[in-house]
Parts: structure tokens; C-alpha cells; sequence
């Protein structure tokens, strides 16, 4: 009884201390955020908000057995809470994980847990945010992952090739062989923390010249994760001197072979800086529920042939031809659900191997630039287009 | 596709199943860093479950269409096998003789059981397979991160380490499963047909180890290249399992000979073989028929006239025969590229397409002007 009584209390604790607000509050706190870890003090003045990620169905890979055990994935809900002082942002982040996966050194079949924050390199136009899928052509973006990873030994570059052998090919034994060991193994890297800065899926690029500072961490807390990022308000990547910024947040599950693209992502999400004023459009435009007729939207989309090419509902047939839209409302804005309507060039959904599906050509390379196979819907009624996204924002995977 | 392709071709009528190609390959490449367990090169035996097991059915590769087709991630205990060693220190001791990991799994683990029965009708031969340096690599279509890529100057397919963050799509997109996860780095590691071997004059460690003189390697677009002869001039060597649409360029000549059955008093079935040839066409496709023909064909015309240059390119009387790597091509690429080429440390096999004459005289032979690659 005693422990019924706790449950309880604990999850009406958790009900009252979690925003259900759709906007992320980073508060200003005097405290050092430089180097902040999840088991720190100072997350006690964070404000945590519930946000809901979907899963990444946009685009299908090749695994088999993955694409079996995440065919009816449904949405995963995190808590986040942010904090800022004059130099840093420092995100929490906490989302429940029954499975604790790590990789080894020594299994070829285990994916890790882990989560990654995204940023826009340039939110200045609210209508033409990077895509959400690790950012588009001409608009880039800065990634920072953390997984929980073993002791992963990269030998290269580093000058340390008389470890790089079999330690049954040296003539080492002995004391000699596990100090030789105790070497190896100390040159691994315990941390899996990695920056990107991308223009779509496939141009993901680590930053590996020094310039990147952020600091992440992750460990596994009771049922679930909960890892922290700190990074500059500016950097050479992204300037986050605003009311507000957009943040996206992807999260692996690793017991579901969760890795890259098979993910739980949000939108762009507002995270909106304490004590800063301005920043309305970008506020409007993160938050705005169309207004459109989404039953009218969903007749105007099989009217204008959508189906014919995008998987439009979880119970829809899988369409190769073009982006899988069955979670669309659950990560694209309003805003761009409209610019991929009247002019679907401007985000060709990257990621896409056209080396893969050759006989779907979801685009053409004109002039090195992506042209989508989509014509352009711009004749529509402007009424039309609004009902379209308003139903487009339906679509998405119920919470487990 | 790149500029150039380079090839080899498995003679499996000369493969004795000896596997120092595998060592070959093993003690230069997968012996240490997580590697361990892979077989870059491996030597199975067919009918059989292949390595990793049953590869064939694990998915992979293009249908008709031309879209890559879902594949499975093998498993390391249960279909390569964890690479096991035993306790020889430990003997001196008086310790039972133990292996170290109990071994549930391994290349080669069904060697030589092929199939029929014993001794009426039983069979196999050996297949010794590398990556295929695809034309239309199935890995290469399955990364979602542009980390493999198929060498301008020579077809070669490699991962670029540096892109590469451990995915494993690419295993589950190569249908021949001969690209692998190394967990140590967290990246996936596949041959690399020995390209810094190549580049040096020297072949890849398989071919040059080679007992019995199966493997020809040059560049397919080298008229005068053994590979070119076999592949297009007599159309004796094939791709394995080209149905899979990744154009493979390791090419095999079929095997045409197989010894004959018994009946049932144990007495020689005349004139029968005990290869089905169903098998060699699923492996190779209908135009084996046309390749044993030709095989047999010159076969005769050897015995009848003593002439047939694809016999003599077949036998390989001399290993310098077997190989036109090119050696100046790859120079003239370095030296495009801005880098500074280095001499070859083997001159026997740098004549090629593109190696003009100063190119052919060689230590080995004392300046005799012999010709690399050329005949005897």
C-alpha cells in the first residue's frame, strides 16, 4: 500500500512539475554552464516541458529486421528543460527507456541509446527553416549527438601504430602483454560525443577542427536517460542571441536498432530565452495549428494526387515514389508544409539515395541542384493550401 | 562507374581449397583492431552454408527494377563465428586443453562436406570469394552517409573511415555480405583489394599468394590484360551471382570438370559428371553454358593442335603471366593529383594499358628486356 501510495505522489509530482506548453522556457541562472552534467544542482531552476517525438518515417532503410520491429512505431514523449547565462545554453533532456543499450567493443548487432539537439544555423526567416531532417541545401545546421558508447578505439591519425596490432603478435607475455593492453585500452574513447554541421542527411559532416566547444553528457537514471548539452550561445556555427530559437531533439532507442535516420525527432520546437523580448514571427510560426479545414484538406489531397506518390496515413499502402508523410504533423511547421506544397525545389527531402531506388526518382540533378519530380501545387486556391496543411498536421503516430 | 575497372578472375578449376589466400589476407588486414573475426578473403566450400552462413538468402543487392531490396545484419556468434583461440601456456601447467571461447561458429565450419552421397555421387568445389568492387556497389547505395566510395582511377569500392558512423546498412545492402562491422572502431571495414599493394607493383596479398594459380588480376579496359581476355575475348569468366545487379568485377572461370558417379555396385557411371549443372547456374547465370563450351572447346583444340591461347593464359606457366597492374597509370594518377609518386618496389607485373616503354626492364630478371606480363 505504502508503495501504491508513493507511486501515486510521484506521478502527480510529475504531472504539476511538467509544462504541457508547447514552447520551451530556458531560464537565466548566474551559474557556471560551461561544463554541466544531468546529476548537477543547477537543473533544480530549469523548467521542464513535455515534448513529444515521432518517429523518423519520412524515409525507409535497408534493414530488414529494424524496419519489422519499428513498422507501427508510435510517438515517445521526453522532458526538457533549458538554462542560460551571459556565454552558455545548457539543455536538459529525460525520456523514459525500459532497455539500456550500449555498444561494445566486441558485438557487431547492438545500437545504442542516445539523443541529439539540433540547431539553425539561421532562423532569421521563420518561413524557411532548415528541414527538419538534419537541415537542407543552403541551409545548414549544427548537430550535437551523445550516446552511451564502450571504448571505441580509433588508431588513426594518431601515432600510436605499434598498438594497433594483435597483442598475439607481439613477443610480449606476462606483465609486459596486460600493460600492453592497459595501453590499448586506454587510448579508446569512452565518450561518443559528436558535433555535425549538416545540409541533409548525407551531408552530414563531424566537426573534428576544434571549433566546436560543446559538452554532452548522457547516463542511464532510474528507468530512462537523462543527458545535458551546453554549448556557446555563439559559435562559428549558430548565433542563439534571441528571444527565440528553434531546437529540435532526436532520440535512438537501440533495443529498436535505432541508429541514424531510425529515430524519434521533434519539430522545431521554441525555446524561448527568459528576459528577452522580440522574436514574435518565429514564436507564431513554431506554434501555429492551421486553420484550415482539415476534412476538406484530406478530399483536396486525394482530389490533387497525393496519394499517388506519399504514404499519407499509417494504414496507407508504402509509397517509394515520394517523402513518407504518415508523421508529417508531428515534425514539420505549418510554414514549411506550405513551401513544400507551392514550391517543393526549395526542400528536397534529403538523405533519399537515388542510387538506391533508381526506378523512383523522387528528384533530378539540374545544375548539381536537386529538382523534385513534384511539380509545384501553386495554382491551388489559397483556401485549398490551407486545408491541405491543416490536415498534413494531423498526421502523426499516437503516444505509446 | 568509374574511369577504370580493375578486375580478377578466379580460375576454380585450379582452386585447391588451401587457404593461404585467406591467410594471406588475414595476417596483412584482419588480424588485430577488431578485424579479427572478419574474412576479407575466404575460401568456401560449395554446396554449402558459405560464410557469413547462408549469405545467399541474407537479402541485399537490386531487383529488376533497380531498387535496392532490404537485407539482414548477420550475427557475430551465430553466423560468422567469434574467433576462438586455445590455452597453449597454460598446457605446460597440466590444464586440459581448452579453447578460450566456446566455438559456436566459423568459416569454413561445414568444409568439404558438400553435398550427394558418399561415395556414389558426392560433390563440391572450392569458391574463394573478396569483395567484388561492384560496378553498382549495394553498399554504397545503402549508406545513408556518402561513407563508401568507388575509386575514380581503378573501381576500387572503399569506406571513407572518416564519414563512416557504424550504420551497418551496408551489410544488410551487400548481397555477397563481404562488407563488415568492425565494433572496436565502430565503423564498417571491407578489402580493399590490397590498392596500396597495387600501386606499388605488387598484387593484391591473395592473388600474389596463390598456390595454385587461380587468380588473374589487371584492368578490364587493358586489351592485352589476362582479366580483359577471360572476361570479354572468350567470355570464360563470370560474375557470382550477377542476378543480385550489383555488376560484380571478380570474375570466375566455372568449373568443368568433375569426377564421374558410381552406380550402385559401386561400378563407374561412364560419361557422367557429378557437378549439376543447375548449381553452376545459379552461381553464374545461363552464360555458363556457353563458358564450359568454350572451356572444352579449347581444351580439345590444345590437345588436337597444341595451340589455344586461352589455355595458356589459363595454365599461367609463369606468375608474372597472371597480373598487369599498371604500375605507371598509377604514377601518372599520383603525380595529377598532386602527390609524389613512389617507385614501384615490384617491376614484374607494371606493364599495362598505360605503361609506356623504360617501364619494362626489372631487377628480377637481370635487364633482359623482358616484357611484364607478356609471354615466354
Amino acid at each position: 500500500m505504502k508503495k501504491l501510495v508513493n507511486t501515486l505522489v510521484t506521478a502527480s509530482v510529475i504531472a504539476t512539475a511538467v509544462a504541457a506548453s508547447s514552447v520551451i522556457t530556458a531560464v537565466k541562472v548566474n551559474a557556471n554552464l560551461d561544463k554541466v552534467s544531468y546529476n548537477y544542482d543547477v537543473w533544480e531552476n530549469a523548467k521542464m516541458t513535455e515534448v513529444t517525438l515521432y518517429p523518423q518515417t519520412t524515409i525507409k532503410f535497408n534493414d530488414k529486421e529494424a524496419n519489422n520491429i519499428n513498422q507501427d512505431a508510435k510517438a515517445i514523449t521526453a522532458e526538457i528543460g533549458a538554462l542560460y547565462n551571459g556565454s552558455k545554453i545548457a539543455f536538459i533532456v529525460k525520456w523514459a527507456d525500459g532497455t539500456k543499450n550500449i555498444t561494445t567493443g566486441n558485438c557487431i548487432d547492438r545500437y545504442a541509446d542516445g539523443f541529439a539537439m539540433q540547431f539553425a544555423s539561421d532562423a532569421s526567416n521563420p518561413k524557411q527553416l532548415p528541414y527538419i531532417g538534419m537541415g537542407s541545401d543552403g541551409r545548414p545546421v549544427v548537430v550535437h549527438l551523445q550516446k552511451e558508447a564502450f571504448g571505441t578505439y580509433e588508431p588513426n591519425g594518431y601515432g600510436n601504430v605499434a598498438h594497433q596490432v594483435n597483442p598475439n603478435q607481439t613477443d610480449l607475455f606476462g606483465k609486459d602483454l596486460a600493460n600492453f593492453n592497459k595501453k590499448v585500452k586506454a587510448l579508446a574513447t569512452n565518450d561518443y560525443e559528436r558535433s555535425f554541421v549538416a545540409e541533409g542527411f548525407r551531408s552530414t559532416t563531424e566537426i573534428k577542427d576544434g571549433s566546436n566547444t560543446s559538452y554532452a553528457r548522457i547516463g542511464y537514471v532510474g528507468k530512462g536517460w537523462e543527458g545535458t548539452l551546453s554549448r556557446p550561445l555563439k559559435d562559428a556555427y549558430v548565433d542563439l542571441n534571441a528571444a527565440v530559437i528553434p531546437v529540435a531533439l532526436a532520440i535512438w532507442d537501440g533495443g529498436k536498432l535505432g541508429r541514424n535516420g531510425l529515430k524519434y525527432l521533434t519539430g522545431w520546437t521554441a525555446v524561448k530565452l527568459e528576459g528577452k523580448t522580440g522574436s514574435e514571427e518565429l514564436l507564431a510560426s513554431l506554434t501555429e495549428k492551421s486553420k484550415g479545414d482539415a476534412a476538406k484538406g484530406k478530399e483536396a489531397a486525394m482530389n490533387n494526387g497525393c496519394t499517388g506518390c506519399h504514404q499519407m496515413e499509417a494504414q496507407d499502402a508504402e509509397n517509394l515514389m515520394g517523402p513518407g508523410l504518415k508523421n508529417i504533423g508531428g515534425y514539420a511547421t505549418a510554414d514549411y508544409l506550405r513551401e513544400s506544397l507551392v514550391a517543393p525545389s526549395a526542400v528536397v527531402v534529403p538523405g533519399y539515395n537515388r542510387n538506391a531506388h533508381s526506378s523512383f526518382p523522387w528528384y533530378n540533378l539540374e545544375d548539381g541542384k536537386r529538382v523534385s519530380t513534384m511539380p509545384g501545387f501553386d495554382y491551388l486556391e489559397q483556401s485549398d493550401i490551407e486545408d491541405i496543411v491543416a490536415y498534413l498536421q494531423t498526421l502523426k503516430a499516437e503516444v505509446k | 562507374m568509374s574511369k577504370r575497372q580493375l578486375a580478377m578472375v578466379m580460375d576454380l578449376n585450379k582452386c585447391i581449397g588451401c587457404q593461404t589466400c585467406t591467410v594471406a589476407c588475414k595476417t596483412q588486414w584482419t588480424n588485430r583492431n577488431g578485424r579479427e573475426y572478419m574474412y576479407w578473403n575466404n575460401v568456401e566450400t560449395y554446396p554449402g552454408t558459405g560464410y557469413p552462413k547462408n549469405w545467399m538468402e541474407l537479402g541485399g543487392g537490386f531487383d529488376a527494377a533497380g531498387d535496392l531490396q532490404p537485407g539482414v545484419i548477420p550475427n557475430l556468434e551465430a553466423d560468422y563465428g567469434v574467433p576462438w583461440d586455445y590455452n597453449y601456456d597454460a598446457l605446460q601447467g597440466g590444464a586440459s586443453f581448452e579453447p578460450n571461447v566456446e566455438p559456436t561458429w566459423g568459416p569454413n565450419w561445414d568444409e568439404d562436406e558438400g553435398a550427394g552421397a558418399f561415395p556414389q555421387d558426392n560433390y563440391f568445389f572450392y569458391l574463394p570469394r573478396i569483395c567484388n568492387h561492384c560496378t553498382n556497389p549495394g553498399c554504397l547505395s545503402a549508406c545513408p552517409r556518402d561513407a563508401i566510395f568507388k575509386r575514380e582511377q581503378d573501381g576500387v569500392v572503399l569506406v571513407d573511415l572518416d564519414r563512416c558512423q557504424g550504420y551497418r546498412y551496408c551489410i544488410a545492402g551487400c548481397p555477397y555480405k563481404k562488407i563488415y562491422f568492425n565494433p572496436k572502431i565502430s565503423k564498417s571495414e571491407k578489402c580493399i583489394l590490397c590498392f596500396p599493394r597495387v600501386e606499388q607493383g605488387l598484387p593484391p596479398a591473395c592473388a600474389q599468394q596463390c598456390v595454385g594459380r587461380i587468380r588473374f588480376v589487371g584492368f578490364l579496359d587493358d586489351e592485352e590484360s589476362q582479366v580483359y581476355k577471360l572476361v570479354h575475348k572468350y567470355k570464360v569468366a563470370l560474375g557470382l551471382r550477377s542476378d543480385y545487379g550489383t555488376q560484380p568485377n571478380v570474375y570466375y572461370v566455372p568449373p568443368t570438370e568433375s569426377p564421374v558417379k558410381f552406380d550402385a555396385d559401386g561400378k563407374i557411371i561412364p560419361d557422367s559428371g557429378r557437378l549439376p549443372i543447375e548449381e553452376l547456374e545459379k552461381l553464374f547465370g545461363p552464360e555458363v553454358h556457353g563458358a564450359i563450351k568454350t572451356l572444352k572447346d579449347e581444351m580439345k583444340k590444345r590437345k588436337e593442335t597444341g595451340e589455344s591461347e586461352l589455355m595458356d593464359i589459363l595454365i599461367a606457366y609463369q606468375h608474372s603471366d597472371m597480373f598487369r597492374l599498371d604500375n605507371n597509370y598509377y604514377q601518372q594518377v599520383a603525380r595529377e593529383n598532386g602527390q609524389n609518386p613512389l617507385a614501384p618496389v615490384d617491376t614484374r607485373y607494371a606493364a599495362g594499358k598505360y605503361t609506356k616503354a623504360g617501364h619494362e626492364m626489372n631487377f628480377f630478371h637481370g635487364g633482359h628486356g623482358h616484357t611484364a606480363g607478356g609471354h615466354h
